[in-house]
């Protein structure tokens, strides 16, 4: 039944090639822990991937019950925390892979590094890779603000007083980031939540995009 | 028949009625025993995210997110502390020649070179060698930059208290959140006696801890007040007998509303 | 193709038009939301607050700084509430009167007066070892880079005003 319904789409669209490519490819045995186990430093990237999906997949159920208002935010953290079923994990979840995702992602930096494997032709997205670590790291940034509580204010205020000391633009930079030129409040939060859950996601599926596809395009490193 | 006159499609549309096998690139250049993707290698890498995901689920079970009180900006004895990936940032901008006059060298010239280099990585490490030991400057540097972060990290994380950041800063629950009589004469000598250190909600701050959810009789109240207790030095209260027993009740009163 | 005398051709006008036809339409989106995203770094300051009663009598202000909790209705967007702020106010040697604001210049903690046991007579920064002089100046060779800033005040019917705290003019 499955096998007629595929063949079906399949005929009119075509859909195998889309798949192929990826399932189809063969994994050098250089990078294949199953074969030499020093390997599973190429497992770095993957798992900075699976982390991501987790916090895509929790941040997405975390707003089922998150509010971005600093009457109710901490409320609504603290409600989804202690009375909702499993919501103290899935705000774990979410807290503790926002730190797990950064580990990875700097042994999957330093992998990439110390092999070599950005030289030529691989340029590219190496730079990709390293915009998505400054992603990440603004989504770090924007979240930490979300919960509302005592430590989510002052590193908040402490960060947006660092942007005020960039010079020339460090006023502005500080008020577009804010919303305000001197409160860190209602307009702040609202921004940080539309950074953390619009623009910076929309940004990181944009460039995951284009590193996967490079990766596909351009294989795997070689072994040293 | 691949291109042009006798080429069949699917109906009117493009889509070529004449399944071709798929060709994987392959990895014949490079020694050894390949395996394919699909689901061979991606067996063995779910599996190991298996064992990931076991060992992450156990640690958010572990260790619940921390949720400290809601934010209260005018908590004036709160030390505030970002997150411990933009730590060593932050320790960088206690040294003198990051702060200060320099503070442009702090805050935009070493992270911008650091992140920079970084970003720039390939073309400033442009020779053909690939292994570590062919490109020392490169790899120097690197080593050098993950060790000043690291070293910078532990330096600020080791300077930092967290048992008694965590236990200042425990959340209050909403439905503890009690009413104190701010009219009250107990709360009047509170005000000048004791809020500087617990607070004008007595929620406790970073010189004393919360006055709420305390088991405590009024003679403990009275004696702890005047006399001190664990780093609360003795002579704290001043004012008459008659005030320190309007300030015990009212202490005693705002726990017993719960 | 041959030599085409044409300046221009068809294909290129057409590449132009799309351009221009995208950057249209790509205009017409943006203008809005983004001139929406950079309001608040248009907004002209607002004007000075009015200096309020912070309910401490001048012949209270003593020589040794003092901290004065107040609070002010504050307008954040469309959120309106009562803030407390605080000050350091103290006479210096001349019998004027001195508020400065305790927000560090540093990076915006809070400061206070004899805040660590080894550096009395100073205000101190917990968050960087910051510190400044009692007439608010920072002391150098420590993180801060300017003087705490300075409230505007008043005394009217022997009671102190405060008004906004201001940076101090560089010196």
């Amino acid at each position: 039944m499955l096998q007629k319904i595929y063949d079906w789409i399949d005929e009119r669209v075509d859909i195998t090639p889309l798949w192929r490519d990826i399932a189809d490819h063969e994994v050098p045995e250089h990078v294949n822990p199953a074969h030499h186990f020093s390997a599973f430093v190429y497992c770095f990237g993957g798992l900075t991937f699976f982390v991501v999906v987790i916090q895509i997949l929790s941040g997405m159920f975390l707003t089922m019950y998150y509010v971005p208002d600093i009457e109710n935010a901490w409320r609504s953290v603290y409600y989804l925390q202690t009375e909702v079923a499993h919501g103290q994990i899935v705000r774990g979840m979410h807290h503790w892979g926002a730190s797990v995702v950064v580990v990875m992602l700097l042994l999957h930096t330093m992998r990439v590094f110390f092999q070599g494997a950005y030289k030529k032709p691989r340029e590219l997205n190496w730079m990709v890779g390293v915009l998505l670590f400054f992603i990440i790291l603004g989504l770090g940034f924007t979240g930490y603000l979300l919960p509302w509580d005592n430590k989510a204010y002052f590193a908040t205020e402490v960060g947006l007083n660092i942007a005020q000391d960039v010079p020339i633009i460090g006023d502005e930079l500080k008020t577009l980031l804010s919303g305000d030129e001197e409160i860190v409040g209602a307009q702040t939060l609202a921004r940080f939540f539309a950074i953390h859950v619009f623009f910076l996601p929309a940004a990181l599926f944009a460039l995951l995009g284009v590193h996967f596809i490079l990766i596909r395009k351009q294989g795997i490193s070689g072994p040293l | 028949m691949h291109k042009g006159k006798g080429m069949k499609f699917v109906g009117d549309s493009r889509i070529s009625a004449e399944r071709k096998p798929n060709i994987p690139k392959d990895y014949s250049e490079y020694p050894g025993r390949t395996e394919a993707f699909w689901p061979n290698f991606l067996l063995k890498e779910w599996l190991a995210g298996s064992v990931f995901l076991v060992g992450f689920l156990c640690l958010t079970l572990a260790h619940p997110s921390p949720l400290e009180g809601m934010a209260d900006p005018t908590d004036s004895g709160y030390i505030p502390l970002p997150d411990w990936y933009f730590l060593f940032l932050y320790e960088l901008l206690k040294y003198d020649f990051a702060s200060g006059p320099y503070i442009l060298f702090g805050i935009i010239i070493i992270p911008g070179l650091a992140f920079g280099g970084l970003l720039l990585a390939p073309f400033l490490d442009k020779g053909p060698g690939r292994r570590p030991h062919r490109r020392p400057v490169a790899v120097g540097m690197m080593l050098l930059a993950l060790t000043s972060v690291i070293w910078l990290t532990y330096q600020s994380a080791s300077h930092v208290d967290w048992e008694s950041r965590a236990e200042a800063n425990k959340p209050v629950p909403p439905s503890e959140q009690v009413n104190i009589d701010t009219d009250s004469e107990g709360y009047a000598v509170f005000e000048n006696n004791c809020m500087s250190c617990h607070g004008e909600d007595l929620q406790g701050g970073a010189a004393g801890p919360s006055l709420v959810g305390i088991d405590r009789s009024v003679d403990e109240v009275k004696d702890i007040a005047q006399n001190g207790t664990g780093s609360m030095p003795p002579g704290q209260f001043s004012g008459s007998d008659e005030e320190l027993n309007k300030l015990a009740e009212f202490i005693i009163s705002v726990n017993k509303e719960e | 193709m041959s030599e085409d005398k044409r300046p221009v051709s068809r294909r290129q006008f057409l590449n132009y038009t799309l351009t221009g036809v995208g950057g249209f339409m790509a205009a017409g989106l943006m203008v809005s939301p983004l001139r929406m995203a950079i309001d608040p770094v248009l907004q002209k300051e607002a004007a000075d607050g009015d200096l309020t009663n912070v309910q401490l009598a001048e012949g209270d202000i003593t020589n040794e700084p003092q901290r004065i909790d107040w609070e002010i209705d504050q307008v954040d967007g469309w959120y309106e509430s009562k803030v407390s702020k605080t000050a350091w106010v103290y006479k210096d040697d001349n019998g004027d009167i001195v508020a400065l604001s305790p927000i560090c210049k540093h990076l915006g903690c809070v400061v206070s007066w004899e805040g660590s046991e080894d550096y009395p007579d100073q205000f101190y920064c917990p968050c960087h070892d910051g510190r400044y002089y009692k007439d608010g100046m920072n002391v150098p060779g420590t993180p801060p880079t300017a003087g705490l800033d300075i409230y505007e005040h008043k005394i009217k019917n022997g009671m102190l005003f405060l008004g906004k705290a201001q940076p101090r003019e560089e010196a």
